[in-house]
């Protein structure tokens, strides 16, 4: 199933979201994360999209998987953190 | 004696010329083939740059901005759709290790900013830096500002605004829902400044460049010389130009 949100991160940017998910197992198929905030490296949020994949849509679970990529990929953001994504995304499903 | 920067002034570029000359600039410098670069432009014909992480069909017109003959490009810089029309365009190229660039990003953003903010006031505009990256006046955004770093080089561009339509520039972005269109149009005008709309007047690329010119050289304590870009560089830009910035690929990949 196809889904989108757009989620004002608190103190950040606007995200917006583009989520395809399996309804099934609830599971991450496809995401694309966009907006207008900043990564550095810039490159690692098509690493992030990448290793969401197949990721359970729970507040916890994402959040760890979020927080886990963020650090092995040394990624700074400015205007998104964690739980900001984690909420776009679970935006999503409502 | 001070030290050197090199400066460029390139007026009239297209969107994907501009955004391959930032590039190529700061491949040459993260090589150490060329010095710290301040560059000033404009844009023709006028265009919509959008951030990295943007998707460009969910931000931009393109039937309207074709109909308009307006440009558009993906930047490598993360941050908002910028319609670039009226405006003194700057971008920065210095390594990341120099000495007067802090390693904290944010602190860094304040610091470019700043050089802009002494630019402005030479423009006789008091202004201050807004984080994470806009500067305001009288609670006003004049100016945003966009910095990457890649090979250990910091690239920030940025804008400051000379005169602007808003009514134009929401013909050419889509907006999540059509109904509060006139609320956003009127939100934007109450926000977002120009210097002529501060100054009331025209105010040219030349002296505008000027100013911001004086503005970097008292803020970093350096002396702006006029240059050129290199043979290697206008190579690099035109393969960046070519490969990246005018293809669909790179402007539609997200």
């Amino acid at each position: 199933m196809n889904s989108k949100s757009v989620y004002k991160v608190p103190n950040g940017k606007l995200l917006k979201i583009f989520l395809e998910f399996n309804e099934k197992n609830n599971s991450i198929e496809s995401i694309n994360i966009t907006g207008d905030f900043f990564a550095y490296p810039e490159e690692a949020i098509e690493t992030m999209e990448d290793e969401l994949k197949n990721t359970l849509l729970k507040r916890e679970i994402l959040l760890e998987k979020i927080n886990s990529i963020i650090k092995e990929n040394n990624i700074e953001f400015i205007g998104l953190n964690a739980e900001g994504l984690t909420e776009g995304i679970l935006m999503c499903l409502k | 004696m001070k030290e050197e920067w090199r400066l460029l002034e390139t007026e009239n570029y297209t969107a994907a010329a501009n955004m391959a000359i930032d590039r190529a600039v700061l491949v040459a410098n993260s090589e150490g083939k060329v010095p710290p670069t301040v560059r000033f432009f404009t844009w023709k014909p006028p265009a919509i740059s959008i951030g990295y992480f943007q998707s460009l069909k969910e931000e931009v017109d393109l039937d309207v901005c074709r109909k308009l003959g307006i440009d558009y490009v993906r930047r490598i810089t993360g941050g908002g759709a910028v319609f670039h029309d009226e405006e003194l365009t700057y971008s920065i190229v210095i390594p990341e290790s120099h000495s007067q660039i802090p390693k904290n990003i944010i602190e860094s953003y304040g610091r470019i900013c700043g050089a802009l903010m002494k630019g402005l006031k030479h423009l006789g505009i008091e202004s201050k830096y807004a984080p994470i990256n806009d500067i305001i006046t009288g609670g006003k955004k004049i100016s945003g500002n966009a910095q990457t770093r890649k090979a250990k080089t910091l690239l920030q561009h940025g804008t400051i605004l000379m005169d602007l339509d808003v009514d134009k520039m929401f013909s050419l972005l889509k907006v999540p829902n059509e109904k509060i269109k006139d609320k956003l149009i009127v939100d934007v005008k109450q926000r977002v400044t120009s210097v002529k709309q501060i100054l009331g007047e025209d105010i040219r690329f030349n002296e505008a460049a000027e100013a911001m010119k004086i503005g970097f050289e008292e803020e970093f304590n350096v002396e702006l010389i006029d240059g050129s870009l290199t043979e290697e560089e206008i190579e690099l830009a035109k393969k960046f130009e070519r490969e990246c910035f005018s293809t669909r690929d790179w402007n539609n990949r997200r």
